[in-house]
């Protein structure tokens, strides 16, 4: 007998005990379903996770200092020469601008909004890859002077302007300074909300003339590329502490470090589930040793039958190993697509795509047969064994 | 073609110790009927199981086709059992999920034969014990006397050595049974060796040789005289 030849015997076990198979192979499917849902799941949110800050820029990087008191930053914690030093000396660091963070009203005679207003300088619309929607954003000469200009998201400048022209518009900010509106940046798309503020941008030296803010919040940078922004991150940090000779005194954060706590992250629960999975499919197989152990023995007279016409050992052993196996697979295979089929449902609720890889599935359909093997294994031997005067005499 | 000599069987079963056949020599040739005959208990089957291969001897020694099976390992004897031998039981002893098409396939399956070969040769031999038209019938949809002929087409599609036949006729009316002798004669006609068991004289009457056993001891060997020759109807009952 040929392998093909064990498969149409098993196929036929199957197809003659349907309510059996299916009770069998139950625990089978539903673990696996477990499997490919939770995985399909895991990787769709990973994966949407993963765009998220792919469009926040995976060559960004921030640093801040490290106040341990609860304090956020202090006066001269960075300069306005720190940042040319850098941009000077670094190789590794692309773009590099100063962040300053407030928050005022923005207020024209149309309308008026609350929002955060940051000071920064022309690099950030580089670090940032910002797109406009109108005007422009500010540039180095803006910087140079400190004009009295802003930026204004799109939304903000729907809500202040309406449906008119938001540049060339009049504003005053913070109640005290009056600027001119140069451009409106295009709405990014983000399902995961990352910028729900409304944010308007003006350049830093606009903000320091204004003397309220007399410093720096953070420094935000773009390494030369994705491989080197812990080289740019480091030497930002390195150059930060002679010039300031304070070691240790800054942080930094990048969307890169952020990328490996959610892989880790996601590596972590899918090792729990993963578990927890493993202890389904035990059981499972539990199940379907159990099963064919009952088939076994309910068959007896059926393999004292074929030995007598000159089944061997062997055949009887593949016959039921191969039963066990094919049981498994049909059960994996329905699990793989009840699985997908829960993620996409899930996934529509959650809003995110599900994604099981051609491999995920392979896995699933492979490691189920490879259950098959190793509970179908101990029944498939044991039917081997039986003498077959004594199977054929059993009723 | 089957040669025993002082063949033993002891069943040790617990506490007691049952010999079942107690040094049997005989000899039966190529293409003979025999019917083996004896009361209930008298060592019957255990000596059809032993020249069936399907359990070994206590003591003594057999030959099948001139050859020694007592040293044979399960393997070996499986492989015999399929070239050699067919079985047919009282009970049929057929496989419930099966249709009658692929219980006949089955010594086939174990040959190594390829389907097609398989199948067309299943179809010859339901078609030589007149069930050509119920080959995918399952044996619950058969008559007893249905799968009795079922099981004989599956005894002779190897075409065996030894034909071994424990009580075909004892689960089936007088006239069914008289219908599978027909066949049987038949068969030893084109060649056939058969063994039968049976505790009916009338049913031994058909062999060409009678031997009779008591306490797993062969008490006669006869020639039968005036054979009952059974009359094939061709109409499936
Ligand atoms: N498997 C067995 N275990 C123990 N004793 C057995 C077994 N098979 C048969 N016997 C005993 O051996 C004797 C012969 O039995 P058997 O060959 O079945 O007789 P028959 O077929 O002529 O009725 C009986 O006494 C029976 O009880
Ligand atoms: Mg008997």
């Amino acid at each position: 007998m040929n392998f093909k030849e064990f498969i149409f015997v098993a196929l036929e076990g199957v197809r003659n005990n349907k309510l059996r198979s299916f009770l069998t192979t139950l625990g089978i499917v539903i673990g696996i379903a477990a499997v490919i849902a939770v995985i399909a799941i895991g990787e769709g949110g990973k994966a949407m996770i993963i765009g998220e800050m792919e469009k926040f820029g995976t060559n960004i990087y921030q640093i801040y200092p490290n106040y341990r008191d609860g304090e956020y930053t202090k006066p001269r914690d960075f300069t306005k020469e720190d940042v040319e030093v850098i941009k000077k000396i670094s190789p590794e660091v692309k773009w590099l601008s100063p962040m300053k963070y407030s928050r005022g009203e923005i207020r024209s005679s149309l309308g008026k909004k609350n929002a955060r207003i940051i000071g920064t300088t022309a690099d950030y619309k580089l670090i940032r890859s910002v797109e406009l929607a109108r005007g422009r954003f500010f540039n180095e000469e803006d910087d140079a002077v400190g004009r009295r200009v802003v930026v204004l998201d799109e939304k903000l400048g729907e809500e202040i302007f309406g449906r008119d022209n938001p540049v060339g518009q009049r504003v005053m900010l913070w109640n005290s300074q009056p600027a001119l509106v140069i451009g409106v940046i295009k709405a990014r798309e983000s399902q995961l909300g990352m910028e729900p503020d409304r944010m308007a941008y003006v350049p830093i030296s606009f903000m320091e003339g204004s003397n309220q803010w007399r410093y720096v919040n953070s420094l935000i940078g773009s390494a030369a590329s994705k491989d080197t922004v812990y080289k740019a991150m480091d030497r930002t940090k390195l150059i930060l502490e002679r010039r300031h000779n304070s070691p240790g005194h800054y942080d930094s954060y990048s969307m890169e470090e952020e990328m490996k706590t959610v892989n880790k992250i996601t590596g972590i629960m899918g090792l729990i589930i993963s578990s927890i999975a493993g202890v389904s499919l035990l059981v499972g197989g539990i199940g379907v040793m159990n099963i064919m152990l009952v088939s076994v023995t309910e068959r007896t007279r059926e393999i004292g039958i074929r030995m007598a016409l000159g089944a061997k050992r062997k055949d009887i052993l593949m016959q039921f190993l191969i039963e066990a196996v094919v049981l498994c697979s049909i059960g994996g295979v329905i699990g793989i697509i009840l699985g997908y089929g829960g993620a996409m449902v899930v996934a529509q609720f959650l809003n995110l795509p599900p994604l099981v890889s051609w491999w995920t599935a392979l896995g699933a359909f492979i490691f189920s047969a490879i259950i098959g093997i190793f509970f179908g294994i101990y029944p498939a031997n044991k039917a081997s064994k039986l003498d077959p005067i004594v199977a054929l005499r059993r009723e | 073609m089957i040669t025993i000599n002082n063949l033993r069987k002891v069943y040790n079963t617990g506490a007691v110790a049952v010999e079942a056949l107690k040094g049997i020599t005989l000899n039966i040739e190529n293409s003979e009927f025999v019917a083996v005959m004896g009361p209930s208990g008298s060592g019957k089957s255990t000596l059809m199981n032993l020249l069936g291969l399907l359990d070994t001897a206590t003591d003594g020694t057999y030959h099948l086709d001139d050859q020694e099976v007592s040293g044979l390992d399960k393997n070996q004897l499986a492989e015999l059992r399929n070239r050699k031998l067919g079985f047919v039981f009282q009970t049929f002893n057929l496989i419930p999920s099966l249709t009658a098409l692929k219980n006949v396939e089955l010594p086939m399956l174990y040959a190594g034969l390829k389907p097609q070969e398989r199948r067309e040769r299943a179809i010859i031999a339901l078609d030589r014990v007149g069930l050509g038209e119920r080959t995918h019938h399952r044996p619950n949809e058969l008559s007893g006397g249905q799968n009795q002929r079922v099981a004989i087409a599956r005894a002779i599609v190897n075409n065996p050595a030894v034909i071994m036949a424990d009580e075909p006729t004892g689960a089936l009316d007088t006239r069914t049974g008289e219908e599978i002798m027909a066949i049987f004669q038949q068969l030893h006609q084109e060649g056939a060796t058969i063994v039968l068991v049976t505790h009916e004289p009338e049913i031994a009457q058909h062999a060409q040789r009678i031997l009779r056993f008591k306490d797993g001891l062969l008490t006669s060997d006869e020639v039968v005289e005036n054979r009952t020759i059974a009359f094939r109807k061709e109409v499936v009952g």
